[in-house]
């Protein structure tokens, strides 16, 4: 009996150890990453891991405007915004249709259409698709940006509502058109606001990829103004330099939104990403 | 805010009970149809109909060098077989999907069953790791690639030198280049394969471990014959989707290495991009049309393989 809790302690503090480390693996970098924002060329070349001599704000002001910043986050913004709004409203009344006449042939055919976006990634018909958005006037646009992301996350959003409508019983439906309520009205107001739980999920794992997507606007977006804060962070890091620890507050500049979310709604990421696993 | 744009969307239906009545004059099923609208819309100007166009276009010799475009067979094809870096970026991108996929897996998977059981700052820990995953890949190669350079700073040479060892010029040799983009995002993913790995092992019940301790079961026999069992929905979700989002590598290499040094870190997508850049626009649109058999290929036999161990299992 006593080896076993002894054993038990030993197991316990190995994994606690091995934690450690890993956690030292994922942690350096990013501290890294922080700490280098702060020094000159030479300071994070001869300490790098030290704690910064002094904390001056001034690289990330220069970083600030050389990325036009607060024009680069709207474009993001509205991108990520819309893009999440669209994929909700196309996939909820999709979804619930899919499942409420789930029988029929024509939806078995059209989930079989969407599901098949899941599997094969429109990064294959990127040329196809410029064609479509030159033909739609729509080139060097947040809108085709937009409608892209809305197109790419469809299939994955679909699958989920669809599965989580089958848990919402008809019969409250049938009960509040017997009330007199009409077939769109049931929808929005008994059916949509019972969807909380996979609304959240698709908002927050969509949120992620879209505001992270850095091909479809490579792509499709080409005139400054409209850049997002990707192609600034591309258009600037990267190039050589001697000034190297300058392009540290872009790369925080790049990932800090995200990065606030995260600190600010972690539980709900976290769970979001549990629940989209287990449904899908 | 949400909600305002829902009302104002609903607004254009409005007037349900008229509208509904009329509908049913002329078929029950109409407004589902009208539902179906926009996702059908989208999805076929934005990903269906952008699929035959590459198809068609694949078969095309358009490009930025002229005005008219003509059928030209199997050009692209022919040309496409012949170039020899189309198979440096299947390789590289089958590589990197499977390795990937394996390394993050079989780092996650462990870690997820030690941060299920009682331990220290198990919370946090899942926090940390789980962080990198919020991160723009793009940014993330930048990182690396101050932290992987060959020049005076760099930190990781700058580390190992701690212990003797000679800097190595990781992201120049193209040995290990490949090995380096693989390594930064095995960092940056593996909590996204943990988090999923811990919402399976949640709905474990315990009453299998009671039994199997009753019958004298070991611990290591119990993560074998218990736990990775009943991990089989975890891990097939993680190994899919891991390899098909593996095989559209693109951000990292941009970030990392560019596709050097000479091609050896190029992938399917990044030669599109370049074919692109280039303008030659039918070329490219060969390249997509590789990918999606590429995808197809790789998406049956993960499929086939899961059924054998799932026919296995039961």
């Amino acid at each position: 009996m006593k080896s076993d809790k002894t054993n038990k302690k030993i197991i316990h503090l190995l994994s606690f150890t091995l934690m450690l480390v890993l956690g030292l693996i994922v942690a350096i970098p990013l501290y890294y990453l922080l700490v280098t924002t702060f020094k000159t060329p030479l300071e994070a070349a001869v300490s790098p891991l030290s704690l910064p001599k002094s904390l001056s704000f001034g690289a990330y002001t220069a970083a600030f405007q050389k990325m036009e910043y607060p024009r680069a986050f709207m474009n993001t913004f509205i991108i990520t915004f819309f893009s999440v709004i669209g994929v909700i409203l196309c996939s909820s009344m999709g979804g619930y249709v899919l499942n409420r006449k789930g029988d029929s042939k024509t939806a078995k055919f059209i989930f079989i259409m969407i599901l098949s976006g899941i599997m094969f990634p429109y990064q294959m018909s990127v040329l196809g698709l410029y064609k479509v958005i030159q033909g739609l006037n729509l080139m060097n646009t947040l809108t085709a940006v937009a409608f892209i992301n809305i197109a790419v996350n469809i299939p994955f959003a679909t699958f989920m509502f669809r599965s989580f409508i089958s848990t919402i019983p008809g019969e409250l439906e049938e009960a509040a058109k017997i009330d007199g309520a009409g077939f769109y009205r049931v929808f929005w107001v008994i059916t949509f606001p019972l969807m909380k739980p996979v609304i959240a999920t698709v908002a927050i794992l969509n949120s992620l990829t879209i505001w992270n997507d850095f091909m479809g606007p490579l792509y499709f977006i080409q005139s400054r103004p409209k850049n997002v804060i990707l192609q600034e962070v591309y258009r600037n890091v990267g190039q050589f330099s001697t000034d190297w620890t300058s392009m540290f507050p872009m790369m925080v500049l790049g990932v800090l939104p995200l990065l606030v979310f995260y600190l600010l709604m972690q539980k709900y990421i976290i769970g979001g990403v549990m629940n989209g696993a287990l449904k899908g | 805010m949400l909600w305002g744009t829902i009302l104002f969307i609903k607004s254009p239906f409005s007037n349900p009970e008229r509208n509904d009545k009329v509908k049913n004059k002329i078929s029950i099923n109409s407004p589902y149809i009208l539902m179906m609208v926009p996702l059908l819309a989208i999805y076929l100007v934005f990903y269906i109909i952008p699929l035959l166009y590459t198809a068609i276009y694949s078969f095309t010799d358009w490009s930025n060098y002229s005005s008219v475009t003509s059928f030209t067979g199997l050009n692209n094809y022919q040309k496409i077989f012949s170039d020899y870096t189309l198979f440096i970026g299947i390789k590289n991108s089958l590589i990197y999907a499977v390795v990937n996929v394996l390394m993050q897996n079989v780092i996650a998977l462990p870690v997820a069953v030690i941060l299920n059981s009682k331990l220290r700052f198990r919370n946090g820990f899942r926090a940390l790791f789980f962080s990198p995953a919020v991160l723009s890949t793009l940014v993330v190669g930048f990182l690396w690639s101050y932290i992987l350079t060959s020049s005076d700073y760099g930190l990781l040479n700058k580390m190992i030198g701690v212990f003797g060892i000679e800097p190595v010029n990781w992201l120049g040799n193209p040995k290990t280049a490949l090995a380096a983009i693989i390594l930064t995002q095995v960092w940056q993913w593996f909590g996204w394969a943990m988090v999923i790995y811990l919402a399976n092992l949640q709905s474990i019940s315990e009453d299998l471990y009671e039994a199997s301790m009753i019958d004298g079961c070991s611990r290591w026999k119990q993560f074998l014959y218990i736990t990775i069992p009943q991990l089989a929905p975890a891990i097939k979700i993680n190994l899919v989707t891991g390899m098909i989002s593996g095989l559209k590598v693109f951000d990292i290499v941009v970030s990392l290495t560019k596709g050097g040094p000479g091609y050896s870190t190029e992938t399917i997508l990044t030669l599109m991009f370049s074919k692109f850049s280039e303008g030659n626009y039918g070329y490219a649109a060969s390249f997509g049309i590789v990918f999606l058999i590429v995808s197809i290929l790789l998406a049956g036999v993960l499929l086939r393989l899961f059924k054998v161990w799932e026919d296995r299992l039961n």
